[in-house]
């Protein structure tokens, strides 16, 4: 019973937002229950209901890897340098002619762009021995620097048509995504879960620290590559998608952590729920509460996330303690 | 059985450990002791595998720690560091049943009463028990443990010693790193103070 609870609640707030938006539909349950019935719902809501879903998910997922692999509670893709090096990844694709936004090429060099820009941080913060998580983290935020800086530069020598669209693109935004686009995302998500599923147990003993977990036999290394790798599937599929979509990392993971405890393999579950939650809402209010114009999402995500977050570590502060 | 054989350890350019050798039998319990700085953590970790000596060998039965895959070595020794910090919310429950089966050791260090509390809200002592726990949980031949008594009154100071006497006899392999403070030390079999 408590494990359909969060299915029937995101599947009901699916259907309600498949069925909110700027045009009104005539009968939209009989539309529901025929597929492909009605252009506004199955060609334009529903790929973007779905990407809200797929890319909440594997936002809340890449969270949860860089946390348990940097055993450090504020690491999430925007702060390691994943999210940013998916965007140089996707914006040098594009830029060079060689792959459009959205596509399956741009997805594989958002992921590409991801994985080399999380590998550098991870080494980098690792030059001088053992992996410290406040060097990390300093790196991390460096490094999102400079390739935040490259995709503002690659942009800006860019043909204006091609430039607008990276903006919109790097702003965060479901609005273009269209069935054919999910395929790729769907894909690198599946593959991204699938891998943090099976290192999780292992992530739950590196929270006891390195050395730690390694007498409890783990691979130490192999383990945070394996989390790497999953990170950068999940946060490059997303971000060479949808744009940068600030917050769900870092949230999701810690707001299911409250709710259902830290074992990782249940919380790969978990967070996937909750980010997919978070997006999908704030993709639906994104686009409704302002119409006809259109807010980014990441204002909504952050609105809505921060507040339960808040909430969450100010009353029960028990589950994640920094030293 | 493990045997050190004329290693020496150099840390941050310092000689930490300096051709030394030493055999600790099989089912006995050895002490080293020592004032802080003096390597004696350094020797536990080379004996662990945490750190590989610049010269000479360590092996336990035949297996040499460095060489070894981090699965395999965790199935023949089990380590309890100093100062275990506890940064996610399992339960204590939780945390020794990721070595093994909590229930014996729970009750052998009479663990009952926090078994079900989170470890972010454990005393220093606390913390240190049940990282003791979790080490005996992992049912290995050698147990190495990191000042244990650091944070320990006499009551759980003596049912831990206790449990080493019982590991001991059946058969187990212990080492155990105290402070020079640590003055009664008539339940070792062996107290190693000097590895120059």
């Amino acid at each position: 019973m408590k494990k359909t609870v969060p299915i029937v609640l995101l599947i009901l707030v699916a259907v309600g937002a498949m069925s909110v938006g700027s045009s009104q539909i005539d009968g939209f349950w009989s539309v529901l229950i025929n597929p492909g019935s009605n252009e506004i719902v199955w060609q334009i809501r529903f790929p973007r209901v779905m990407a809200a879903l797929i890319v909440g998910a594997a936002l809340g997922i890449a969270g949860l890897m860089a946390q348990g692999a940097c055993n450090n509670a504020v690491a999430e893709p925007a702060i390691l340098g994943t999210a940013a090096g998916a965007s140089f990844g996707a914006v040098i694709g594009i830029a060079t002619g060689l792959v459009q936004v959205g596509s399956l090429g741009a997805l594989a060099c958002g992921t590409a762009g991801a994985l080399l820009a999380t590998s550098i941080t991870f080494r980098l913060a690792a030059f001088r021995g053992a992996l410290s998580s406040f060097t990390l983290i300093i790196v991390g935020i460096a490094v999102s620097a400079i390739f935040t800086s490259l995709v503002g530069i690659t942009s800006a020598v860019l043909n204006r048509a091609d430039a607008r669209s990276i903006l919109f693109w790097s702003l965060g935004s479901l609005a273009l995504v269209t069935n054919e686009n999910l395929i790729g995302i769907i894909i690198t998500t599946l593959v991204g879960g699938i891998v943090a599923w099976s290192i999780a147990p292992k992530l739950d003993r590196l929270s006891l620290g390195d050395q730690s977990a390694f007498h409890l036999g783990v691979n130490v290394s192999r383990v945070r590559f394996f989390a790497l790798i999953s990170l950068s599937l999940l946060a490059g599929g997303a971000v060479s998608t949808v744009g940068v979509i600030a917050f769900i990392g870092l949230a999701a993971p810690h707001i299911a952590r409250f709710i259902y405890g830290p074992s990782h393999r249940a919380l790969t579950i978990q967070s996937a729920f909750v980010g997919a939650l978070i997006v999908l809402v704030a993709d639906t209010l994104s686009r409704t509460i302002a119409q006809p114009n259109e807010l980014p999402i990441g204002l909504a995500t952050a609105l809505i996330g921060a507040p339960i977050l808040i909430a969450l570590v100010t009353v029960k502060n028990n589950v994640w303690r920094t030293q | 059985m493990i045997t050190i054989d004329e290693i020496t350890i150099v840390i941050d350019g310092r000689e930490i450990i300096y051709d030394y050798s030493e055999q600790i039998p099989a089912g006995s319990i050895t002490v080293i002791v020592g004032p802080n700085g003096c390597g004696k953590s350094t020797l536990l970790a080379a004996i662990a595998g945490d750190i590989a000596p610049d010269k000479g060998t360590i092996t336990i039965d035949d297996l040499h720690p460095i060489l070894t895959s981090p699965l395999e070595l965790s199935r023949i020794r089990a380590m309890a560091v100093q100062n275990q910090s506890f940064t996610l919310g399992f339960t204590v429950r939780q945390i020794i049943e990721m070595a093994g089966d909590a229930d014996l050791v729970i009750e052998q260090l009479a663990l009952g009463e926090i078994v079900d509390r989170l470890v972010t809200t454990l005393s220093g002592g606390e913390a240190q028990r049940v990282a003791i726990a979790q080490a005996i949980a992992q049912n290995t031949s050698v147990l190495l443990l990191d000042e244990p008594f650091a944070a320990q009154d006499i009551y759980s100071r003596g049912r831990i010693i206790q449990l080493l006497k019982e590991l001991a006899e059946e058969g187990k392999t212990i080492v155990v790193v105290a402070h020079s403070s640590e003055s009664e030390l008539s339940w070792a079999d062996k107290v190693i103070k000097q590895f120059h």
